[in-house]
């Protein structure tokens, strides 16, 4: 196969890490105007300035780019090729999302990934098999906080203009939790959201609270965050006979904490020493195979000429209706808190 | 490869006091000393890797060896395998008579010792996606466990074996998981019973091992001194490396390699009430000595480290074995 790579930022890197050690790949191209031709390492991989875009012999694309050219360029490619890895968001907003259906519609058998690795890290794939046969009981409430500190650069990253990443932190990272979330309750309705730009000051929100009640009506609540000076990833699950919390992610800096899944029992005082404090096992994992996982399961849907299992287009459809509901909600809330409103 | 750490909290008496285990452990050791009168095997290499074991001292006048590489300890004289399984079968009874300290524990045993590890094996059965699987109990008759693991609903069948004739016969795969709890710890060869249940697993079958590990707080600290080394049940004390290593020579990729254990400083502070004149560091002391949330932090540090001397091991079977 032979794979183009648009963009060689953070997630581009590691989709080049990947593919170069995936045995049906025998050729990569990346291109990425901004990265110097003498970059060591990409000799015969980097696209050199001005040469064509290679789509002749091209099997799949993969769009790493930041978010205003994402959709231009997942359109072209499902034209040119009709498979398309699209990292996460898709698209900057409802409307763009709504032009990679219907690219994707128009061409025959596209195979169209969107990358929600999330639901492949350990933790999360431990929860959702200790959840599979209802062994600890019904869920009662799903919470989730994800949030990551910014950095001295974050004013200036394209992440902080409006223009180009469509939203703030909830479509940026936000979005990953809000993708578990469906994964482990089904379509889910928002109750209501308080957006903030509390710090960064760009327009865009750096703190999201959200709350959410899936069709059964179990409540979730979900806090997305660039204020969170120590980062976090964490989700609970409450359930009738138990409980399970996931925390750290397994990550290149290791700066999300030891990824883990703690499984906890209901247990009263009458078995236990002491209420509220029951019997707990804490899973720890050490590999983190989401990212191998989900381009193997991609190039496998590609080659086998199947639909993808995960990160699918009704995966997206899910999580870009939700926050766009987020958005309008928030919306709402400032509009009726304006002077204007209130008088 | 997953570790994992337990919140549970039970006291040293309410599974294993040391008050009840001298009699028993009395009891094991005359009955070892018996079987090698009938002839004994030297045993000169260590099982992990093969290297001469190294004298390391005796209980109650039976040597055990050290291994050079890895730390494991092992019984240095063993009586041939038919002998070795008549002995394992003796102990077992008396261990099941009202004589012995079990009895007495028998629902402390069961809340403390058994649940958690029928829930620990079905929650890697769920982690795993393997449903109601064939398993291979792998035991001393008679098993407290059987039961558990025949009500609990989690598989198609309990197949329970015993050890020693498993060592001694050859069967095809006929098992999706095999429990061996501390089954290794008291093989007349470790190295052979683990080749025979590979054998009887298919391919990907899941294997679980508990065991007592010489790398472990209270046996490191305590060495050859610790009551809770005494053969036969414990003729071989591997390290968690050690064990490690044994599963996967024997062909399986190790899912999960943990020390949950949570009484290693209660091990060792019940060694000090017992014998006063026990040698420790200033560092050893200060700690058996230090608050109990002190203890509690180390001990959950033993766990998290693998450094907790009771380990917990689940394999599969690799497909080319």
């Amino acid at each position: 196969m032979h794979c183009l790579i648009f963009g060689y930022g953070y997630m581009g890197k590691i989709r080049y890490n990947v593919l170069r050690g995936h045995p049906a790949v025998r050729r990569i191209t990346i291109v990425d105007p901004a990265v110097e031709a003498s970059t060591t390492g990409l000799d015969g991989v980097l696209l050199p300035p001005g040469a064509p875009i290679p789509w002749s012999t091209c099997d799949a694309a993969f769009v790493c780019t930041p978010n205003n050219v994402t959709v231009d360029l997942c359109v072209e490619a499902l034209g040119r090729c009709g498979r398309v890895f699209c990292e996460k968001p898709p698209g900057r907003n409802w409307e763009d999302f709504c032009r990679l259906v219907e690219a994707a519609a128009r061409v025959p058998q596209a195979t169209l990934v969107f990358g929600f690795n999330h639901r492949l890290h350990p933790s999360v794939q431990a929860a959702r098999a200790l959840l599979k046969d209802g062994k600890l009981g019904e869920v009662l409430y799903l919470k989730g906080t994800y949030g990551k500190s910014g950095g001295t650069q974050h004013r200036q990253s394209w992440r902080s203009n409006p223009a180009i990443a469509g939203g703030g932190i909830l479509l940026d990272q936000g979005i990953h939790m809000l993708d578990l979330f469906h994964l482990f309750l089904g379509p889910l309705a928002v109750v209501d959201a308080v957006l903030a730009d509390a710090f960064w000051g760009s327009g865009l929100e750096d703190n999201a609270f959200v709350l959410l009640r899936s069709a059964r009506g179990v409540p979730a609540f979900l806090h997305s965050s660039a204020t969170l000076w120590k980062h976090t990833f964490r989700f609970e699950v409450g359930c009738r006979d138990g409980y399970l919390i996931g925390s750290g992610l397994l990550s290149r800096t290791g700066s999300y904490g030891r990824e883990q899944l703690v499984i906890g029992k209901r247990q009263f005082e009458d078995e236990a020493l002491a209420l509220g404090n029951p019997r707990e096992e804490i899973i720890h994992f050490d590999r983190d195979e989401s990212w191998d996982r989900e381009v193997e399961e991609f190039l496998a849907a590609v080659l086998e000429g199947r639909p993808p299992t995960h990160g699918t287009l009704d995966d997206a459809r899910a999580v870009m209706e939700t926050i766009r509901e987020i958005y309008a909600l928030a919306d709402r809330h400032k509009a009726d808190a304006t002077p204007a409103a209130r008088t | 490869m997953r570790t994992i750490q337990t919140q549970q909290t039970f006291s040293l008496s309410s599974v294993k006091p040391l008050e009840g285990l001298i009699a028993y452990r009395a009891f094991c050791v005359e009955a070892t000393r018996r079987a090698l009168q009938e002839g004994a095997l030297r045993w000169t290499r260590s099982p992990i890797s093969g290297s001469p074991l190294v004298p390391c001292g005796d209980v109650d006048g039976l040597a055990y060896g050290r291994c050079p590489d890895g730390g494991g300890l092992f019984l240095l004289e063993r009586a041939a395998p038919k002998a070795w399984g008549r002995l394992l079968a003796h102990v077992s009874r008396h261990r099941h008579s009202p004589e012995a300290f079990h009895a007495g524990l028998a629902k402390s045993r069961t809340d403390h010792v058994y649940a958690p590890k029928l829930e620990w094996i079905e929650d890697a059965l769920r982690l795993q996606d393997l449903h109601r699987p064939m398993v291979l109990e792998v035991v001393t008759p008679p098993s407290e466990f059987t039961g558990f693991l025949a009500d609990s609903g989690s598989f198609a069948d309990v197949l329970t074996v015993d050890e020693t004739e498993l060592a001694t016969t050859a069967q095809g795969p006929r098992a999706q998981a095999a429990v061996l709890l501390e089954s290794l710890d008291r093989a007349q060869d470790p190295v052979v019973l683990l080749g025979r249940v590979a054998d009887q697993l298919t391919e990907g079958g899941l294997l679980f091992v508990t065991a007592l590990v010489a790398s472990g707080f209270d046996l490191a600290v305590l060495g050859i001194r610790n009551l809770y080394l005494y053969p036969p049940d414990r003729a071989n004390c591997f390290s968690l490396s050690g064990l490690a290593a044994l599963l996967r020579r024997a062909g399986f990729q190790l899912l999960e390699l943990s020390t949950p254990g949570v009484l290693d400083v209660e091990i060792v502070q019940a060694h000090l009430r017992h014998d006063p004149t026990i040698s420790l560091s200033s560092f050893e002391r200060g700690l058996l000595e230090a608050p109990t949330e002190a203890q509690e932090g180390f001990q959950t540090f033993l766990q998290q480290q693998g450094l907790s001397s009771f380990a917990r091991l689940v394999a599969r079977k690799s497909s080319n074995v």
